[in-house]
C-alpha cells in the first residue's frame, strides 16, 4: 500500500485540479504580461514625447542657459502634477525644482531622449513620492554648464503595475482554493474507491456472497456499484451452475456408472454361458448408450451456453423449420391418438443456427407429446409481429406448476411427477441456453389446461 | 471393402481392425499423419477413416491434400471434438461424413458401407428396383407389383434413401440427417414410428416384407433379413 499522501497526488481530481490551475495560471500570466507590455509601453511613449516637447519649449523659449525666466518658468510648473523638475548651476547648486539633488543614476543624454531610471528616495520630496521611484525622464546640459532635468511621477504606470500583483496575488490565492478542494474530492474519490477494492478483496479471499455497499447518492460510484454487484450476481448464478451440473453428474452418471460395473463384475465370478454372457454384454451397451446420450446432451448445453456455434449462423426461416419438425413429429403425436397442428403466421426469418433451433424446438415437441394425455392437442405456432418472433409449443397435458417454473428449466431438474417418464431432464435446459443464445425471451404460461412455452426472438431489421 | 484407418489411438485402432476384419473387411491402419497420407496416396482404398487429431500432421490436412491430388476416395472423419461446429469443418474440408467420439461401431459401420455404395451409384437412375418395389425418381411415387403405394413428400424421401441403400443397414441418426436434415440426438423413438408407418405402407399385405430391422444398429431394406 503506497503512502496516503502519494495516493491523494494520484487520483484523477487532484491531478486534474492541479493541471487546470497551472494552466491558468500560465493563461492569466500571459495576458497580464501582454496587457502591461501594451500600455506601460503606450504611456511611456506618450510621456516621452510630452517631456522630450517641453525641454524643447523651455530651450526655444529661454534660450540655451539657466536664465532667471527659465527658474521663474520652472518655479510655476513644478506646482502641475506629478511634474519634476530640477535645474542645477555648473557649480552644482539647485536653482530651482522640486527635487532635492541630482539622482545618482541620470545621466545626461546628449541625443536629449527619455530614459528610464530609477530615482533614489533621498532626493525625493516626501510630498511627491515616499519609495523609490523608477521615472522617466530627460536630462541636458546647457551651454553655460548647468543641468536640467525633466521628469513624470508616472503613478498610471504603477497601477497598472499594482493591479498585476494584485491579480497574480488572486491567483495565488485561488490556485491554492482550487487545490484544496481537489484534495477533498480526490480523499472522497479514494475514500470510496478503498470501499470498492475492499469488498473486491473480500470476495477474492473466497466469499462471493459479498456485494459493493451502494450510497443513495446515485452518482457515478453508486453506477459502477449496481454493475459490479450485477456481474458479481451474474458469477454467482453460474458458479451455482457448475456446481449444480457437477453434483448431478456426479449423481446422475456415478449410480448408472455403478451399476454397469457391477453388473459385469458379478458375471465374471463364475463362468456362465454363452447367452448369459451375451445377454450382459448387449444390456452393458444400451446402458452406455444412454449414458452418452446423456454426456452429448450436457456437452450440447454446453456449447450453447458459451455461444460456440458462430460458424454454424445464418438465416433461418422458421416458417420451413415448423413445417420439417411436423414431418417428424407428427406420426408420433397420432400414434398416442394425440392433434398435432402447425400454425404458421406470415413468413419468419431470423438469424440464427438452424441445427439448435431444430433441436430446442424438438425438445419441447417430445416433450409436449411425451407428457399430453391420448386424445390431446398440440400445437406449434409462429407469430410475427413488428419486433419479434414468437415460437410457442402448446399441449393440453398437465402443465407446471407455478412454483416449479424456473426450477424446471435448470439441468437434470425432473418434477417428481414425471419420474417414471424416460428422459434425462435435460431438454429445457437446453432450450433455455439456445433461446439465451438468440437472445430470445423464453417464457412459461400455464394455459389451464396445458402449458405453452413462447420463445420471442428479436426481429433483425 | 478396403480400409484405410489413421488412427493414433492404438488400443482403440485394434478393437476397429478386429470389428472391421470380422465383418469381411480388409483394413490397413496408420499411427500417424504421415504415415496415413502417404499409404492413402498410394493404395487403392475403397473409403479412408481418419481421426481429426494426429501426431506430425492433422486428419483435415491429410484430406485436402488428398483432395488436391485429385484423390476423390471418400474419407470419414472422426473426431473427440464433438458437435456440429466440427462436422462443418470437417465437412468442408473435403471429409464425406463425419463422426464423434464416443461412437457406436454399428454406425461407423453402416457409415462406412453408406460412403462405398454411393461411389456405385450414378445419381442418374430414372428407377430403382428391389424385388417387386420400385420407386419413379422422376415423378417421386412408388409401386409394390402394379399397385401404386401412396406416400407423403416425406416418406418419398425416406423411401428413396433406404432404396439408395438396399441391402446396407442405415441407422437412426443417418435418416435424421438425410431424410430431414436434422443433426441431434432425438430423446424419442420418433425414427422408429417414421418406419413402421413406411413399414405399413410397403410391406403390409405383400410378400417378402422388405423392411427389416437390425437389432443394436438400424433398418435394413433387402429382399432377406
Amino acid at each position: 500500500m503506497k503512502r496516503p499522501e502519494l495516493r491523494l497526488i494520484r487520483t484523477t481530481a487532484v491531478r486534474l485540479a492541479i493541471k487546470l490551475v497551472l494552466l491558468y495560471g500560465l493563461l492569466v500570466s500571459l495576458v497580464l504580461g501582454a496587457l502591461y507590455w501594451i500600455s506601460s509601453s503606450h504611456i511611456d511613449e506618450q510621456i516621452s514625447h510630452e517631456l522630450e516637447s517641453e525641454l524643447l519649449v523651455l530651450q526655444q523659449m529661454y534660450g540655451a542657459s539657466a536664465s532667471q525666466q527659465m527658474i521663474d518658468h520652472i518655479n510655476q510648473a513644478q506646482l502641475l502634477p506629478e511634474h519634476i523638475y530640477l535645474l542645477l548651476s555648473a557649480d552644482g547648486k539647485k536653482l530651482a525644482g522640486n527635487l532635492y539633488d541630482w539622482p545618482e543614476d541620470v545621466e545626461i543624454a546628449f541625443d536629449s531622449k527619455t530614459q528610464g531610471v530609477w530615482v533614489n528616495d533621498e532626493v525625493i520630496p516626501r510630498e511627491i513620492h515616499n519609495d523609490d521611484a523608477y521615472w522617466p525622464v530627460v536630462a541636458i546640459k546647457l551651454h553655460d554648464g548647468s543641468r536640467l532635468l525633466l521628469a513624470r511621477n508616472v503613478e498610471q504606470a504603477e497601477s497598472l503595475l499594482e493591479l498585476s500583483e494584485f491579480l497574480i496575488e488572486a491567483m495565488g490565492i485561488a490556485m491554492m482554493f482550487a487545490v484544496l478542494i481537489a484534495v477533498l474530492v480526490g480523499r472522497e474519490i479514494v475514500k470510496r474507491m478503498d470501499i470498492i477494492s475492499a469488498t473486491a478483496s473480500d470476495i477474492m479471499a473466497g466469499d462471493l456472497s459479498l456485494r459493493v455497499p451502494v450510497s443513495n447518492k446515485q452518482d457515478e460510484f453508486d453506477t459502477l456499484a449496481n454493475r459490479l454487484n450485477a456481474m458479481l450476481d451474474r458469477i454467482q448464478q453460474l458458479i451455482r451452475g457448475i456446481r449444480e451440473v457437477t453434483d448431478n453428474v456426479a449423481h446422475d452418471l456415478r449410480s448408472p456408472l455403478t451399476r454397469l460395473r457391477n453388473q459385469m463384475e458379478v458375471t465374471l465370478l463364475e463362468p456362465r454361458s454363452e447367452d448369459e454372457y451375451r445377454q450382459v454384454l448387449q444390456q452393458s451397451v444400451d446402458d452406455i448408450e444412454v449414458l452418452i446420450k446423456t454426456f452429448n446432451a450436457l456437452l450440447g448445453i454446453a456449447q450453447a451456453e458459451a455461444g460456440n456455434h458462430r460458424s454454424l449462423w445464418g438465416r433461418v426461416d422458421l416458417h420451413q423449420l415448423a413445417l420439417d419438425l411436423m414431418d417428424l413429429y407428427k406420426p408420433l403425436a397420432e400414434d398416442k391418438q394425440q392433434v398435432f397442428e402447425v400454425h404458421n403466421g406470415d413468413a419468419a426469418m431470423i438469424d440464427g443456427s438452424r441445427d439448435l433451433l431444430a433441436q430446442s424446438f424438438g425438445n419441447l415437441l417430445e416433450n409436449a407429446i411425451k407428457y399430453t394425455p391420448e386424445g390431446g392437442t398440440i400445437l406449434l405456432e409462429i407469430q410475427t409481429t413488428a419486433n419479434y418472433v414468437e415460437v410457442s409449443v402448446s399441449d393440453t397435458g398437465p402443465g407446471i406448476p407455478d412454483a416449479e417454473k424456473n426450477h424446471v428449466l435448470e439441468k437434470f431438474v425432473r418434477l417428481e411427477s414425471s419420474r417414471h417418464a424416460p428422459g434425462n431432464g435435460l431438454g429445457l435446459s437446453l432450450v433455455q441456453a439456445v433461446a439465451s443464445l438468440h437472445k430470445a425471451k423464453l417464457e412459461l404460461i400455464s394455459t389451464y389446461p396445458g402449458l405453452k412455452i413462447s420463445q420471442k426472438f428479436p426481429r433483425q431489421q | 471393402m478396403h480400409i484405410l484407418l489413421i488412427e493414433d489411438d492404438v488400443q482403440a485402432a485394434t478393437y476397429l481392425i478386429k470389428g472391421l476384419e470380422e465383418c469381411g473387411h480388409v483394413t490397413d491402419h496408420a499411427a500417424d499423419g504421415d504415415d496415413g497420407l502417404h499409404l492413402a496416396l498410394s493404395g487403392h482404398y475403397d473409403v479412408i477413416v481418419v481421426d481429426r487429431m494426429l501426431p506430425r500432421r492433422d486428419g483435415l490436412t491429410i484430406i485436402r491434400m488428398l483432395r488436391a491430388d485429385n484423390n476423390a476416395t471418400p474419407v470419414l472423419v472422426l473426431s473427440a471434438l464433438g458437435e456440429v461446429d466440427d462436422r462443418v469443418t470437417g465437412l468442408h474440408a473435403g471429409g464425406d461424413d463425419y463422426l464423434v467420439k464416443p461412437y457406436a461401431f454399428s454406425e461407423l459401420l453402416a457409415r462406412l458401407e453408406a460412403l462405398t455404395r454411393r461411389q456405385q451409384h450414378s445419381g442418374l437412375e430414372q428407377q430403382l428396383q428391389l424385388a417387386d418395389l420400385v420407386i419413379d425418381i422422376h415423378k417421386q411415387c412408388a409401386y409394390r407389383g402394379d399397385k401404386p403405394i401412396r406416400l407423403q413428400p416425406r416418406e418419398y424421401r425416406l423411401l428413396e434413401f433406404l432404396m439408395r441403400h438396399a441391402d446396407q443397414v442405415v441407422t437412426r441418426t443417418m435418416l435424421l440427417e438425410n431424410v430431414w436434415d436434422f443433426h441431434f440426438d432425438p430423446q424419442t423413438n420418433v425414427i422408429d414410428v417414421q418406419i413402421s408407418r413406411l413399414r405399413s405402407k410397403i410391406d403390409k399385405g405383400f410378400n417378402p416384407p422388405l423392411l427389416h430391422t437390425v437389432r443394436g444398429a438400424g433398418y435394413k431394406l433387402s429382399e432377406t433379413p
